[in-house]
């Protein structure tokens, strides 16, 4: 079994073995870590979480559009970590996940990845 | 006709119904960064009680991250010549997480207790739904609409249960050309049924990318179903004046085909009935203009996010969740509302940021008019995302419920300065309340055969 090392920055850099196999959601809470969730297919962010460092597999998240992903964020429900990684979890890490879409709108290579359009170079 | 079942013989014989003294509305965690679950809260609304105004029972769900938002009866008056049914349970979807909680009313109505949980992923394995919102009653049995199948994606399907509360299956024979679903009304005597548009659940729950408005991603459209077939037969294109219809109300009056629905994004009112060759049409009534805002770059539209008709049908009730007013109209002319009654509350227009001593974060939102059409209770939150995205500072002020004193014989609204509930005060925390129900029924809820 492949297990990589979880570090939490907002939980006093509390670390973490997760099994490469399963969801972080999944395999932190069985951890004892307390982490918002909603849906637990990809789909409604509540789950979301801050990767400041190392690599996750999240191919099937469906709810975050490109800006987010870029800012860092991940969808913990469905996201497997592939590399030793470093989160900051709950509320405290969605610092820039929400916007209002009036004052601040996306770019078109920033929107969800079925409807965004190749960044201008 | 045996008459003891649930509800009333007419809206007329509604109207006289005793006061409410109690409210139940849900209450939110999910999303508030708060590791609870989330609640039906029961308000104590009888003005002669000394815990008038309160709080004074929380029923927890199960679990987390439900995000209990829209509920309905198992039983209304659409069963009141059956004598075997009451209105007993009301039935609470969690939004995200797809479970179905049946609460039991009645036993103690101001302590409701779970009855039964029908598990999310078991109506996902049976059905292929998710992303529940509106219930209904027909009859003896119940009709919940959700926005995706099980990953989310558009349009979803009805979700069709016994009076048991045992899965039947789907409802629908045909969701037809439909794109989205939302809500629902039917009004039987017509033997239609008309629904509206929001998005896919993996659409709306992460929260508004207004881009996705022009991509197509939102509803613009309304459909009208053949109920006994239980198919869709004829699609509104309503355009840019119905950006994101919402909710659809027919007249109480089973023998009306008028009915109206609130178009969130446009900020309008769409009126539909059947014309007298027997084709249905449709025209925008309400217009309410964007207001510009010193800080925005474009005008803030109203977002109006809820209608709700008296249950005289005299009077139509709309909210500007972004603006921050309720607004009555008279709609004795369906063809031509006449504005008669207005109210500030919160909003991003800075009309009333405080209301009875209390800071508003958000605007109004949902809201539960009385059987005699005086009191009309209103709540500030949305759905947690979205409230998130335009009021974050709801996150540590909760959500409030206050009351609007209605006049149905003149016309006109009024802020009632002695009631407010502050769920920023909650014990577990500041929630967020969304709609709400009384336990004889409301102005939302029955259905006339």
């Amino acid at each position: 079994m492949t297990t990589y090392t979880v570090t939490i920055a907002n939980r006093d850099n509390a670390t973490y073995q997760v099994d490469a196999r399963r969801p972080l959601l999944d395999a932190l809470r069985d951890q004892g870590v307390d982490l918002p969730y909603g849906c637990k297919y990809g789909g409604c962010i509540t789950c979301a979480a801050k990767l400041t460092d190392g690599q996750v597999d999240q191919r099937r998240q469906v709810a975050l559009n490109n800006r987010q992903i870029a800012e860092g964020y991940v969808i913990l429900c469905v996201a497997r970590a592939t590399s030793d990684i470093t989160l900051e979890i709950g509320v405290e890490s969605h610092d820039r996940l929400y916007r209002n879409p009036f004052l601040d709108p996306l770019k078109p290579h920033e929107l969800k990845a079925d409807v965004a359009a190749p960044k201008e170079t | 006709m045996e008459c003891c079942g649930p509800g009333y013989a007419s809206p007329a014989e509604a109207i006289k119904a005793p006061r409410e003294k109690l409210l139940y509305t849900i209450a939110i965690y999910t999303g508030t960064g708060i590791q609870k679950p989330d609640y039906l809260a029961t308000v104590d609304v009888d003005p002669d009680s000394p815990t008038y105004s309160q709080v004074i029972h929380r029923l927890e769900m199960p679990g987390i991250g439900d995000e209990l938002h829209h509920m309905g009866w198992n039983a209304c008056s659409s069963c009141h010549d059956d004598h075997s049914m009451s209105r007993k349970y009301l039935i609470l979807p969690g939004v995200r997480s797809n479970n179905l909680h049946i609460v039991d009313t009645a036993t103690d109505p101001r302590a409701p207790r779970l009855h039964k949980v029908i598990e999310g992923v078991e109506i996902k394995a049976k059905t292929d739904l998710s992303g529940p919102h509106t219930v209904h009653c027909l009859g003896s049995e119940i009709i919940i609409s959700f926005l995706g199948n099980a990953k989310g994606v558009a349009p979803g399907g009805y979700l069709h249960l016994n009076k048991d509360f045992e899965i039947v299956g789907r409802w629908e024979n045909s969701m037809g050309e439909i794109k989205f679903g939302y809500d629902f009304w039917y009004q039987p005597r017509h033997n239609v049924m008309v629904s509206s548009e929001w998005a896919a659940p993996n659409t709306f729950m992460p929260g508004f990318d207004l881009e996705e408005v022009g991509h197509l991603k939102y509803g613009r459209e309304l459909h009208f179903w053949d109920f006994e077939k239980r198919e869709p037969i004829q699609t509104m294109y309503l355009g840019e004046d119905g950006l994101i219809p919402l909710e659809v109300k027919f007249h109480h009056d089973p023998d009306s085909t008028h009915g109206f629905c609130g178009a969130a994004l446009s900020s309008n009112v769409i009126h539909w009935w059947k014309d007298g060759a027997g084709a249905w049409q449709w025209e925008k009534i309400i217009d309410v203009e964007n207001e510009p805002h010193p800080e925005w770059p474009i005008p803030i539209p109203g977002v109006m996010s809820a209608i709700l008709i008296s249950m005289d049908d005299k009077y139509l009730y709309l909210n500007n969740w972004l603006h921050g007013d309720m607004r009555q109209y008279d709609i004795s002319d369906p063809h031509n509302p006449v504005l008669t009654g207005q109210v500030w509350m919160g909003g991003l227009l800075g009309k009333a940021p405080e209301v009875n001593g209390v800071k508003i974060a958000g605007g109004p939102q949902m809201f539960q008019l009385s059987l005699d059409g005086r009191r009309l209770y209103v709540t500030t939150s949305l759905f947690s995302t979205w409230d998130n995205q335009f009021y974050p500072e709801i996150r540590e002020k909760g959500g409030v419920m206050v009351m609007i004193d209605c006049d149905p014989e003149n016309g006109g609204m009024q802020m009632n300065k002695d009631f407010i509930v502050d769920f920023g005060k909650e014990p577990g925390g500041p929630a967020r309340c969304h709609e709400m129900r009384y336990p004889g029924g409301d102005c939302t809820s029955d259905i006339w055969l």
